[in-house]
C-alpha cells in the first residue's frame, strides 16, 4: 500500500478518450453529461492511469486545465548519474549508453550500491581494489575480478572479463574477425585443392565459442557491410570509412568503374542477406552447453542460478549462473521540462544545474484547484506523531454497518472566493457498498487573501463550534461544519459496507485484494468570478471585456481513500 | 498504543522549549549535549536517542585551539525527529580504532518514528517514513522521500527529488513538482482540533507542524 489513509487522488479527465485538446467549454459539456450519467469508478482498471496525488499535477493556464503525466510532453534537459551526481553530456549518452562511465555500480544480486575497497592490509588504499555490495556483501572477488586502480572502475571493468580474463577491444575484435575470416578462406581453398596442410596450427585456438559481445560486434560489422554494399554513396562523404574493410574497398572500386555499372546497380538492387556464420554474428544453438547447464544445476542446485529479476538486469541476456554476472553500471537519470500536450505551453522547467532543485517555470495544479482532504470527525488532525496518545482513529479498521462521521476539508488557493458543489454516488462502486452522504454539498470557500486582510475585514465570521473534545457536536444537514479564511469543512456520513456479503443472498464472493478499501469518488465543481484582464490569454471570450469580472468554472473528479473496512 | 505512564509525565509538560524554540522531550535520551546543535524550532520527541557522545576523536587541524568541543550531530531549523528514532554519527575503522564523523541534518526534515539513522548528511525538505534504517555515510539530497520500512545501504547517495523504498533502497519514483508546496492550502490561524486539516505537507515547511506539537 503506497499511501497511508486518508488520502485524496485527483482524476485528470484526459483518461477518457482523446479530449486533451478540448477547450474549457467542451469540458463543461462533458462534465454536464458526466453529472447526469456516469460516476467515476476508482476501481475500473483505467482509473489507475488517471488518478494522481495533487502535487503531481500541473496546470496549463492557456487551456485552463489540469495536466497530468499523461497529457504533457517531456523534453530532456540533461542526463546525470544519480549516484555521483555528475552531468553526462548527451553526446556521451549517445556513444556510451545510458549508464555511468565513472565508478558507480550496483550489485548484480540485490541492486544495492557497490563501493570500491582496497584489499591492502597495511591500511592505506593500495591495489588491488574490489567492488563490494553495501547490503548483501557480494563482491567482485566472487567473479574473480580485482582492479589495479581505485578510480575509473568502469573503464577497467570494460577490459576485464570474469576470472580476470582479458576482454578484447573493438579494434582487437575487428582484427580477430579478419584473421578468422582469412583462416576460413584458406580452409575452404584447402578443401578444394588439398595441396598444403599448414593451417591446422591456427585452428587450435578457435575452439572457444564466441562471447555475446563477440557475436554482437560480428553482427554489427556484418550488417554494416551489407548496408554499405547496398547503398554505394559517395565514399568520401561517409565519416567512418574503413579502408581495411573489403566493402569500402569495393565502394571505391565502384566509384572509379564505368558509369554503366552504376546504372545497373540502381535499377536492380541486390537483396540483403542474413548472417550465415558465427563470424557474421549468427548465433548457433549449442545443445552441448545446454546439457552442461542442466548437469551443473543437477550438481550444484538452484543456488547457483539467477532469479528472473537478476537475469533481467544483466546486459547479457544469456547469463544463467552466479559466476557469469557482471556489476551493473548505474543507470542515468534525466532532468526534464514539461509542456502541455495540446498547446505546447511550457509548464515546468527546472534549472539545468544538476544539484539545483529550483525551477525557472513551475505551474502547479495545487495553485489553481482546491485541496480536498478528509479525516474522521473525532480524530485529531493527522499528525504522524505517536506521542499524541489521546484518541487516534484507526483508519485501517472501519466498522461495517455503523455510521461514522468524517470531515471533508476544502482549502482554496485562488485569490477569489469560490462556490463549491460536491457530488458523490450514494453508494460506493465495487463489491462492498458503503453509503455516503455529504451533509452540505454546496458552500462557499473564502479567497486566499493575505492573513492580515482576514483580520481586518471580518466579513467571513467563522462559525465557532465547540471543540471536538467537548462531546458530540451537532451535525446539521445543509450547514457547513466550520470555516476559516480560505477553507471550509463539511461533514460526511459514511456507513461502511459489509465485506462479507451478508445483505445479499448471493453465494460466497471472495473479495479481491484491496476491495475492502473504502474509496469514495467525489465530483468537485467550483465557480468563481475573477478579473477578466488578469489573464487574457487563450480564451477569446466576448464576455471578458476589460475591467469586468469573468465567470469561471472548473470541475474534476477526486477519489478519497477513507480507510479499510474491517471484516466481521 | 496508549502509554499510561506517558500521561503523568505529559502533565508536567512533555517538552522543554529552548530560547530558539527547540522542543526537546523530557523522555528523550540525549548524550553528549555539548556536541549537538539544534537550529531552532526543531522537535526531538520522546524516546529519541541522540548519540552526541560519539564524536571524532582525531585531533582536528582546523580546531585551532578556539573551541575544544567537536560537533557530532547538527540539526537545522524546523526539523522533527519522531518517537523512538536513533541518530548515531557514522563510524569508520581507521588504523584499528573507530573514528566517528559528524552527522549533518538540514532544515524542515521529517524523520518518522522508529528510525535508525547514521547518514553523513541529510539535506533539507526530506521526508523519512517510519521504521527506516539509514546506514553509515549515506547521503540524502534535497527533496527526497524515503518510504516507510526502507533500508538505505551504507554510502548510498540518494539524488535530489527522488522517492526511494525497499530493502535495499532503490529509486522507485520522483517526487512531484508540487513537493513541499502547500499552495495556499495551508490556512493560517487554525486552532488545533478546530476543524482544520494538516497545515503542512510532506517536504514542505514544517513550522506549523512544530507549532502544533506540544
Ligand atoms: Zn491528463
Ligand atoms: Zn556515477
Ligand atoms: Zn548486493
Ligand atoms: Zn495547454
Amino acid at each position: 500500500m503506497a499511501q497511508p489513509f486518508p488520502y485524496t487522488y485527483y482524476a485528470c479527465d484526459c483518461y477518457d478518450g482523446n479530449n486533451t485538446s478540448s477547450t474549457k467549454r467542451a469540458s463543461q459539456l462533458l462534465q454536464e453529461a458526466e453529472e447526469e450519467e456516469r460516476t467515476f469508478d476508482p476501481r475500473s482498471p483505467r482509473a489507475n492511469y488517471s488518478l494522481y496525488p495533487l502535487e503531481h499535477l500541473l496546470y496549463c493556464e492557456d487551456c485552463q486545465q489540469v495536466r497530468c503525466p499523461r497529457c504533457i510532453i517531456e523534453e530532456t534537459l540533461n542526463w546525470y548519474c544519480p549516484s555521483c551526481l555528475f552531468e553526462v553530456p548527451s553526446s556521451v549518452v549517445k556513444s556510451d549508453g545510458n549508464r555511468c562511465t565513472r565508478s558507480c555500480f550496483s550489485c548484480p544480486l540485490c541492486t544495492s550500491n557497490l563501493q570500491t575497497y582496497s584489499l591492502d592490509q597495511t591500511g592505506e588504499s593500495a591495489p588491488p581494489f574490489i567492488l563490494e555490495c553495501q547490503y548483501c556483501r557480494w563482491s567482485s572477488l566472487e567473479i574473480g575480478i580485482e582492479f589495479e586502480k581505485g578510480q575509473g572502475i568502469a573503464a577497467q571493468l570494460a577490459r576485464l572479463g570474469n576470472g580476470g580474463k582479458h576482454i578484447p577491444t573493438n579494434k582487437e575484435r575487428d582484427k580477430e574477425r579478419e584473421r578468422r575470416r582469412e583462416v576460413e578462406m584458406r580452409k575452404s581453398r584447402d578443401l578444394l585443392s588439398p595441396s598444403t596442410e599448414s593451417t591446422n596450427t591456427d585452428t587450435e585456438r578457435d575452439d572457444r565459442p564466441p562471447s555475446h559481445d563477440d557475436l554482437f560486434s560480428n553482427l554489427t560489422a556484418f550488417y554494416k557491410s551489407q548496408v554499405d554494399t547496398q547503398t554505394p554513396s559517395n565514399p568520401f562523404s561517409s565519416h567512418d570509412i574503413n579502408f581495411s574493410s573489403p566493402s569500402a574497398y569495393s565502394r571505391i572500386m565502384n566509384l572509379y568503374s564505368t558509369t554503366g555499372s552504376k546504372k545497373n546497380k540502381r535499377s536492380k538492387p541486390s537483396a540483403m542477406r542474413e548472417a550465415a556464420s558465427s563470424l557474421e554474428g549468427l548465433t548457433i544453438h549449442d545443445p552441448i552447453s545446454d546439457a552442461a547447464a542442466i548437469e551443473r544445476i543437477k550438481r550444484e542446485g538452484w543456488g547457483v542460478t539467477l532469479s528472473p529479476a537478476q537475469k533481467h538486469a544483466q546486459i547479457n541476456p544469456n547469463v544463467r549462473f552466479t559466476d557469469e554476472i557482471r556489476p551493473l553500471a548505474t543507470l542515468l537519470c534525466t532532468k526534464r521540462s514539461k509542456r502541455c500536450r495540446s498547446c505546447r505551453q511550457i509548464l515546468t522547467k527546472p534549472e539545468s544545474k544538476i544539484t539545483s532543485t529550483r525551477y525557472k517555470i513551475k505551474l502547479l495544479a495545487l495553485n489553481h484547484i482546491p485541496r480536498l482532504s478528509i479525516r474522521a470527525l473525532n480524530a485529531s488532525p493527522p499528525t504522524p506523531v505517536a506521542s499524541r496518545t489521546a484518541e487516534t482513529f484507526d483508519y485501517n479498521a472501519l466498522k461495517p454497518g455503523i455510521p461514522a462521521h468524517f470531515l471533508l476539508h476544502l482549502s482554496n488557493p485562488l485569490f477569489d472566493s469560490i462556490k463549491v458543489t460536491l457530488a458523490t454516488p450514494s453508494t460506493t462502486p465495487g463489491k462492498v457498498h458503503s453509503r455516503v452522504t455529504i451533509l452540505c454539498p454546496q458552500f462557499d470557500v473564502g479567497a486566499n487573501t493575505d492573513i492580515w486582510d482576514d483580520a481586518l475585514s471580518s466579513s467571513l465570521s467563522p462559525i465557532k463550534r465547540g471543540s471536538v473534545s467537548e462531546g458530540p457536536a451537532q451535525i446539521e444537514a445543509g450547514k457547513i461544519w466550520d470555516r476559516g479564511r480560505n477553507w471550509t469543512s463539511v461533514a460526511v456520513e459514511i456507513v461502511p459496507g459489509f465485506t462479507n456479503s451478508q445483505g445479499s443472498g448471493s453465494e460466497e464472493q471472495e473479495l479481491e485484494e484491496d476491495e475492502d478499501v473504502l474509496e469514495i469518488p467525489i465530483f468537485v465543481r467550483i465557480e468563481y468570478e475573477t478579473d477578466a484582464g488578469a489573464d487574457d490569454r487563450g480564451l477569446g471570450d466576448s464576455r471578458g471585456s476589460k475591467g469586468e469580472k469573468e465567470r469561471r468554472e472548473e470541475a474534476f473528479w477526486t477519489v478519497v481513500g477513507v480507510g479499510r473496512i474491517k471484516g466481521a | 498504543m496508549s502509554r499510561p505512564s506517558a500521561k503523568k509525565v505529559a502533565a508536567k509538560g512533555e517538552y522543554i522549549e529552548t530560547d530558539s524554540g527547540n522542543k526537546v522531550s523530557r523522555r528523550s535520551a540525549i548524550t553528549g549535549t555539548a556536541n549537538i546543535t539544534l537550529g531552532g524550532r526543531t522537535v526531538i520527541m520522546a524516546d529519541v536517542v541522540l548519540r552526541g557522545d560519539l564524536h571524532s576523536t582525531r585531533p582536528t587541524a582546523s580546531n585551532s585551539g578556539k573551541e575544544g568541543t567537536p560537533t557530532s550531530i547538527s540539526i537545522g531549523k524546523c526539523t522533527v525527529v519522531s518517537t523512538s528514532s536513533v541518530l548515531k554519527p557514522p563510524c569508520r575503522m581507521s588504523r584499528g580504532a573507530p573514528n566517528f564523523y559528524p552527522m549533518k541534518i538540514g532544515d524542515n526534515v521529517f524523520i518518522g518514528p522508529n528510525c535508525v539513522i547514521s547518514a553523513i548528511a541529510i539535506s533539507s525538505h526530506v521526508h523519512i517514513g517510519a521504521n527506516v534504517t539509514i546506514h553509515a555515510f549515506a547521503v540524502i539530497k534535497e527533496n527526497v522521500k524515503i518510504l516507510s520500512n526502507t533500508v538505505v545501504p551504507s554510502a548510498m547517495v540518494v539524488a535530489p527529488g527522488s522517492v526511494v523504498g525497499g530493502r535495499p533502497a532503490r529509486i522507485v519514483g520522483e517526487v512531484g513538482e508540487g513537493w513541499g508546496v502547500s499552495g495556499g492550502g495551508a490556512g493560517g490561524g487554525l486552532g488545533v482540533g478546530g476543524g482544520g486539516e494538516e497545515k503542512w505537507v510532506e517536504g514542505g515547511d514544517l513550522r506549523e507542524l512544530v507549532r502544533s506539537i506540544r
